[in-house]
């Protein structure tokens, strides 16, 4: 499914079970989100991960909710439980099954977000794993000069920020020497086209799931 | 004759200084044409302005502008292509061929055509093999490569090359040196090329333009002033004889069962090696191949498999915070090293918690004056230029003063007298403060009278060399 339509999805499931109560639909939410994740051959492990990592939030909101709200309202206490499932399994289905550049460039070609954006966001994306390294870098630089930085030192972080600022501004001369140019038109090497069918995806799971979520408790 | 033109430009970044005033060259088309001068003299800046990077992105541009053949050049877009100094941010995408797509795609290039300018720009530089691999797994000398295959891409008519080869091997340096060469005489590319190491190019440039940061001007070298700057770059066909370590020798890094690998690629695999103590070890070996993953490897910044022993303690028992008073490494990018604000604000810093008191504060200024900072005490680390920033870390990390100072590519971006001046003060500290020094080096002129040993890494092996 096109990457900015399966956002779009996402965001809106989500943003319907957070202003209502079926426990039914949660389930059928996560139960469908799962096998999305299934046949997009997700890991064993990121599954587990997407079990295990919401659990004590949700056991949170669970005890909350049963145990010391006035009328110890049990529905209502798995309604939140299983929500906290939702907002990850649904999340997951979006994020471990499309790329970063995926979505850049669908918005970049059908939403026609200006490219200097999505390539702007993207370029910082896949600098990411360097700004992990930079900070340990940075601490062990300090070290050699004899100064601790302690991962809470805002010296730490005034100097990731310099490193970061210097970044940006190298990355964007590089863009331009690279031929880009703010608002001329580029040519599409990977044409992202929205189909009948994702719009046709979108509203038959919008539409399907308005039943149980107003129909079954 | 056709040529690039630079007509009456005035560029200042601090209002009572220029770094150029009243500059007018022409530089041919289709022709190889070498900027040198000192370092920070302004090659770089001079590139940007031509590129159009500057004034945008700083500096004050007074007066004048850049023509080719008395067209404007503002107008004429993608005219013009870059290859930057720092391989590391130059890359917009995350691998090579998704960022000569992107770059493609900023020409405006036909879908279709694409992925045959793609394999040919890669096969031009030799480096299909890189083509999917991630930015973050490849080496200096390896993102300058597919930097120049984008430049290929491109088909720009005038390339722009600020000092491409400082981190790259000299079988390297020799092929893409060739590449350009290919690319002046068979697709009639304007190269111009800013450059400290001279080596090689005494048969390839046509011309050479020399600044003169004293007068604020540049010039174009007669014949005989060309002779004479090439003939300081002799090329190296005497070897010297090196010293192989004696039993006298003390181990001071030992690596026992020793292996390192990257992305699944064996880099290192060493039953036994042993660098020795108070002498300066001179590592060479080709881009990629891991001498720098090495370094990262000892001060524990890289995982590793086996054990390293510093003076006879293992480093992975060891807390960093010990091990990095004992062994300091000077980065390949200078800016790693630095945390404070101004250069003086450094040298405090360095002070502050140095390990020995060898250098006095008289040394320190001597030393600053040496390497051509005394002016810059109040400057923003940052805004030096490459050449400054080596040489103002290369002092920092002496003056912290640790018994093992690991140095990657120490001499990269600096002139020749520069380097000479590095040299001087990195024999005399080690000696004095009694230090172990592990450096390496592309740049090999005259680096055998420094050195007391040279090891190759290469084959996944380290191994004690009788000549350099």
């Amino acid at each position: 499914m096109n990457a900015s339509l399966k956002l779009l999805l996402v965001l809106l499931i989500s943003l319907e079970v957070s202003f209502t109560q079926s426990l039914s639909a949660n389930l059928i939410l996560i139960t469908g989100s799962l096998f999305y994740l299934m046949i997009h051959k997700t890991s064993f492990r990121s599954l587990l991960l997407l079990g295990v990592v919401p659990f004590l939030p949700a056991l949170g909101l669970f005890v909350t909710i049963y145990y010391f709200s006035p009328d110890h309202d049990l529905h209502f206490a798995w309604v939140l439980f299983t929500r906290m499932y939702v907002y990850v399994t649904a999340g997951a289905s979006f994020t471990l099954t499309s790329t970063p550049l995926d979505l850049a460039l669908s918005l970049e070609q059908n939403w026609h977000l200006p490219s200097k954006f999505a390539y702007g966001t993207l370029a910082a994306f896949n600098m990411l794993p360097k700004i992990k390294s930079a900070i340990v870098t940075i601490r062990t630089a300090g070290l050699m000069r004899g100064i601790v930085l302690s991962w809470w030192s805002p010296q730490l972080y005034f100097k990731a920020i310099l490193v970061a600022l210097n970044w940006s501004e190298n990355l964007a001369q590089a863009m331009i020497s690279h031929g880009f140019v703010e608002d001329q038109p580029r040519t599409f090497y990977r044409q992202i086209k929205i189909t009948i069918i994702d719009y046709s995806m979108l509203i038959v799971i919008i539409l399907a799931i308005q039943l149980p979520i107003w129909l079954l408790p | 004759m056709h040529s690039l033109t630079v007509n009456n430009l005035t560029f200042k970044y601090q209002p009572d200084a220029p770094i150029f005033e009243n500059v007018n060259i022409a530089l041919p088309l289709n022709q190889f044409n070498v900027l040198v001068g000192p370092s920070g003299s302004g090659k770089s800046t001079l590139l940007k302005i031509i590129a159009g990077l500057y004034p945008q992105f700083g500096g004050n541009l007074i007066s004048g502008n850049i023509t080719i053949d008395g067209i404007n050049l503002s107008t004429n877009q993608h005219q013009i292509a870059m290859l930057f100094q720092n391989p590391n941010q130059q890359f917009t995408m995350d691998t090579p061929r998704n960022e000569l797509i992107f770059v493609l795609e900023n020409l405006q290039v036909k879908p279709s055509e694409m992925n045959a300018r793609i394999t040919e720009s890669l096969n031009f530089v030799d480096c299909t093999e890189l083509a999917d691999q991630n930015f973050n797994t490849l080496s200096g000398g390896e993102k300058q490569k597919v930097a120049l295959a984008v430049i290929v891409a491109m088909d720009s008519s005038v390339i722009l090359l600020d000092e491409p080869f400082a981190s790259i091997d000299p079988g390297a340096r020799n092929h893409l040196l060739a590449k350009l060469t290919e690319l002046r005489d068979k697709h009639h590319k304007t190269i111009i090329l800013a450059e400290h190491d001279l080596h090689g190019y005494q048969e390839i440039a046509d011309q050479v333009f020399q600044i003169n940061p004293g007068d604020s001007n540049i010039v174009a070298l007669t014949q005989d002033a060309k002779k004479k700057l090439f003939s300081q770059f002799k090329p190296i066909t005497m070897t010297t004889r090196i010293k192989l370590p004696s039993e006298y020798d003390q181990p001071v890094i030992t690596l026992d069962h020793f292996h390192l690998t990257q992305q699944n690629k064996t880099l290192l695999e060493q039953s036994k090696f042993t660098f020795f103590k108070n002498k300066i070890t001179l590592i060479t070996g080709e881009n990629g191949i891991g001498k720098s993953t090495l370094f990262n490897a000892i001060i524990k910044l890289t995982p590793y498999q086996g054990k390293i022993l510093v003076s006879g303690h293992d480093v992975k028992s060891m807390k960093q915070k010990k091990l990095t008073r004992q062994v300091g490494l000077v980065f390949q990018e200078a800016e790693n090293q630095f945390m404070a604000i101004t250069v003086a604000e450094e040298i405090e810093l360095s002070k502050k918690h140095r390990l020995t008191t060898y250098f006095t504060d008289q040394l320190i200024k001597d030393s600053l004056s040496r390497l051509n900072l005394s002016d810059r005490l109040d400057q923003v680390v940052y805004s030096l230029s490459e050449g400054q920033k080596k040489k103002l870390q290369i002092l920092l990390m002496l003056i912290s003063g640790q018994q093992i100072l690991l140095l990657d590519e120490p001499l990269r971006g600096l002139d020749i007298d520069s380097l000479a001046a590095v040299l001087v003060l990195i024999k005399k500290a080690s000696l004095a403060q009694q230090q172990t020094v592990i450096m390496i080096s592309h740049q090999l002129t005259d680096l055998a009278k420094w050195i007391d040993y040279h090891v190759l890494f290469a084959q996944q092996q380290l191994s004690y060399q009788e000549v350099l």
